[in-house]
This record gives C-alpha cells, structure tokens and sequence, in this order.
C-alpha cells in the first residue's frame, strides 16, 4: 500500500496519518511512515519519542546522487535501494513499523 | 530531499504512509507517480472543503490514481451531510468520516500518540475502518457518491 496524506495544517493531517501506519503494523503489514512535512510531528503521532527521530538533514552524500531531468533542473535520489535506506535511516517504532523524517524546510538542497 | 521520496515510495517493498507537507504545492511528480492514494484531510467548514477541493484538481493534474478525502472532527449529522454533499459536487469520494473525539485534544495535550491514549477512540475506531478498507480494496469509497 503506497499513500500519501495531505490537508490543510490544522486539519488533523499528521494524526491521521501517524494512527493509521500504526493501525496497518498492528493488522501485520510491514510499513514506513515518511515525515514529508518541513514541521515534522509524524513522531509523536506514531509514538516515539522525538529526540529519537532526528531528520536526514545531515545524511551523508554518498547515499544520495544528484540528477538533471531533462528540464535542466537537478535533484538528489538515492543512490541505495529504497529498504536498505530505510533500515539504516529509519526508526523503529514498533513491531513491523518504521518512521523516516526527511527534515526541515527545503529538505536540504534539492533546488 | 525533494526526489528521495518518490525513490523510497517507488523502491520500498514495504507499504509506505507519507505525512505531506501542508497543501501539495511541494509535491512533485516523482512522489505522485508512486502513490498508490492520496488521503486529503477536510473539515466540516467551507475554507477546508475549498482547500480540499483545490488539492483533489492539483492532485489529478499531478496523475494519482486514488484520491479520497478523509472527512475529519465531524461533529454532528449535519457537518457530515456538509461534507458529503460538498464532495459529491466535486467528485471527491469521501474515504472515511472520522468523528470530533476529545481523545485527540487529550493526546496532543499530553504529548503521547492518539493509539496510546484511546486505542479505542472513536477517532482511531474510523482509522482502523480505513485501514482494513485499504487493505482490502486498495482505498475504494465507502459508499458510491449520492445526489
């Protein structure tokens, strides 16, 4: 299952999204949530303490590798497959669940 | 960080839950591709239902092929005919309505997680309906759009 939750800050947006990867793990499905938001709260709404998820702002260049689409503009991808980038980024939460916070505004140089 | 979240979406054998930044003005096609639904958050009042609806247009635009609003802190029979009549004229099949609950204003005072402090809540009880219905049928509509 791939989703993506938006809203309007305020609307409930980060519980919504923090109980149902919670409710997914619980119902046996390994899954990761992903702090897209530049004011990151997923942890607490998951239930880890927030200290223990520090953001991937300082996440070392060779796990990353820029590309230039084809409009000129350039952006960073990964340079590892996407699970193994999750064990070693990721928190563990809970049994089967994983929170990765990607980090503050402008999430670090793409642009 | 901005192609990374496409990458991890795309790459992940396992399911993947995204927390976006607040509107989808940030979201690029690369993330949109991947995703499988989009969940967009509303409440029961016009300047919310606007945004929602703005963010269902982008979000087309963008390519995703589920997009469902969650009808959040409904309140009474009357929030929920208020979303669900707004969303059948856009065309925005409503997810799931997720009750007002205190449990969430308690959690969030408290600082634990809303699961913790009311596994039973009637907010998380909505959740967990939402769940099993992604699971199940990849996030169809609860019940095909009306009037």
């Amino acid at each position: 299952m791939k989703v993506a939750i938006a809203g309007k800050g305020g609307a409930g947006k980060t519980t919504i999204a923090g109980t149902l990867a919670r409710v997914i793990a619980e119902l046996g499905q390994r899954v990761v949530a992903i702090d897209d938001d530049s004011n990151p709260n997923l942890a607490l709404t998951v239930g880890v303490d927030r200290n223990a998820a520090a953001t991937l702002d300082g996440i070392p260049r060779d796990m990353l590798v820029e590309r230039t689409d084809a409009d000129g503009t350039s952006r960073l991808v990964l340079a590892v497959p996407a699970e193994d980038f999750i064990d070693r980024y990721g928190v563990p939460v809970r049994e089967r669940l994983t929170l990765l916070v990607m980090g503050g505004p402008n999430h670090g140089g793409s642009g | 960080m901005r192609g990374v979240v496409g990458g991890l979406v795309e790459g992940a054998s396992r399911s993947t839950i995204v927390d976006l930044e607040a509107g989808l003005e940030h979201l690029s096609r690369g993330t949109a591709r991947h995703v499988e639904t989009l969940l967009i958050v509303g409440e029961p009042y016009f300047k919310s239902l606007e945004t929602a609806s703005r963010s269902f247009a982008l979000a087309k635009e963008l390519g995703i092929g589920q997009i469902r609003m969650v009808a959040n802190k409904v309140r009474t029979p009357r929030d929920e005919d208020t979303m669900r009549e707004y969303a059948a004229r856009h065309g925005l099949p409503i997810a799931t309505v997720v009750p007002y609950d205190d449990a969430v204003v308690a959690a969030d005072e408290r600082g634990v997680a809303l699961i913790e402090y009311g596994p039973s809540a009637p907010s998380v009880a909505a959740i967990r309906r939402l769940a099993e219905d992604l699971l199940t049928s990849g996030g169809a509509p609860e019940a095909p759009a009306s009037r």
